[in-house]
């Protein structure tokens, strides 16, 4: 099959930056010319859909890999143990961290950045998780370590999921759906508005979160991805 | 309740707090450990990277003059350092391509189409691109860099990084269809 995207240039531009628009790392003026594009390129909304799909495939792939263990938080302390730290320099260190120049251009330079757009969960969809996110943040908080964040696998005992929201899903819709599947979000939105998504705890075999991530499936209104999650 | 940032976090690491370093430790010591892993594809190497990165922040925030996030710049030296233990491995005589000629733990893509599972043939090729188109699909589609920041953590021209991100996704595609599934590109 011949790429027709691949010999027009001003096509070929917008699809490589499709990765980008897909995990809201993009310029608004980027944005909106994809926009535009894909309004009236079925071929290039189907690269879009791929894209999306191996996202959050590597998702889950990178979610599969675990955290490190103990010993590297040890290793560590006992080497800033080993090799303290000498005070002052910073202190006096002109246009460095405390002077605030540095921090200043720092904040600015984050406050610039896009914010992580959800592609394809609605507004609606983010105030809800937003209220959620902050009583997980608490929740993390407490947890022994003190400093753990709620994407930390911290929650070994529990079965969860990964999806992403379809993008004319209502809020309404949304929290009758967690309702439903007595689900709550645990980390989220990542990348291109995916979350990880609780759906029971270690009593559930593989085989019934399969069960439980089909059904969410088939609620194709509301859910555009879901897969069951490490 | 006031959560606070990685430049606070960074500020108070300069002038030692150690609390502080195990704030920011704990933030983002999956996200390194990981983006490590899939570059060494071993799991001690990669925790002793971990450590070292933070080790390396330890010594040198004072110093710093991030010209991007702190996450970029942590991910720029996890990068580095993984690079420069698989040049110590490949200098200890083992193999040039060590890593990439473990074999993943994972099913073959054909295989797993057989088990007629879409998702699970994608992340077995995921698994197959070489070393530098991994990393630079991890950086986009996982760690959700932008142009800009992954240039910067890999060290390419932005240019660059979007060609290189289209080979990735291209040969991804080419190994799905070897695998059985045509998703019609390329």
């Amino acid at each position: 099959m011949t790429d027709t995207i691949a010999t027009d240039p001003k096509r070929s531009e917008l699809e490589e930056l499709l990765p980008f628009y897909a995990n809201g790392r993009i310029s608004a003026a980027d944005k909106a010319r994809i926009e535009t594009a894909l309004a009236a390129d079925p071929e290039l909304a189907q690269r879009l859909d791929i894209i999306r799909d191996d996202m959050a495939e590597t998702t889950l792939l990178n979610e599969s890999l675990g955290a490190p263990s103990p010993r590297v938080l040890d290793r560590l302390m006992a080497g800033m143990d080993a090799e303290p730290r000498q005070l002052g320099l910073l202190a006096t260190a002109k246009g460095g961290f405390v002077s605030g120049g540095f921090l200043a251009w720092l904040g600015n330079l984050l406050a610039a950045q896009p914010p992580r757009r959800l592609a394809y969960a609605g507004a609606a969809a983010c105030a809800l998780i937003a209220i959620q996110g902050l009583a997980l943040t608490s929740f993390a908080l407490r947890e022994t370590t003190g400093y753990e964040t709620a994407s930390a696998p911290s929650l070994s005992s529990e079965r969860y999921v990964l999806l992403s929201f379809a993008s004319d899903a209502r809020a309404g819709d949304i929290a009758s759906f967690f309702k439903r599947f007595d689900a709550s979000v645990v980390d989220g939105p990542r990348a291109n508005g995916f979350f990880k998504v609780r759906v029971g705890d270690a009593s559930l075999t593989q085989a019934q979160v399969d069960a439980i991530a089909a059904r969410m499936k088939s609620e194709a209104a509301i859910v555009r991805f879901v897969a069951p999650a490490p | 309740m006031h959560t606070e940032s990685d430049e606070e976090l960074v500020k108070r690491i300069a002038s030692a707090d150690r609390l502080a370093m195990k704030v920011l430790f704990s933030r983002h010591q999956t996200r390194v450990y990981r983006f490590a892993l899939r570059l060494l594809r071993d799991e001690t190497m990669a925790e002793d990277v971990t450590g070292d990165v933070f080790m390396d922040l330890w010594r040198q925030a004072d110093r710093f003059e991030a010209r991007s996030s702190v996450t970029t710049w942590l991910l720029t030296i996890a990068r580095n350092k993984s690079y420069s233990a698989l040049r110590k491995r490949r200098d200890a005589a083992l193999d040039d391509d060590f890593a990439e000629s473990i074999e993943d733990d994972a099913d073959d893509p054909e295989i797993v189409l057989q088990k007629q599972d879409k998702g699970l043939a994608i992340r077995a090729c995921l698994n197959q691109l070489s070393r530098e188109h991994r990393e630079v699909i991890d950086l986009v589609y996982y760690h959700e860099g932008s142009v800009e920041e992954v240039a910067k953590i890999v060290g390419i021209p932005e240019n660059t990084v979007k060609t290189r991100l289209f080979h990735a996704r291209k040969k991804l595609g080419e190994l799905l269809k070897t695998a059985g599934i045509d998703r019609g590109w390329p």
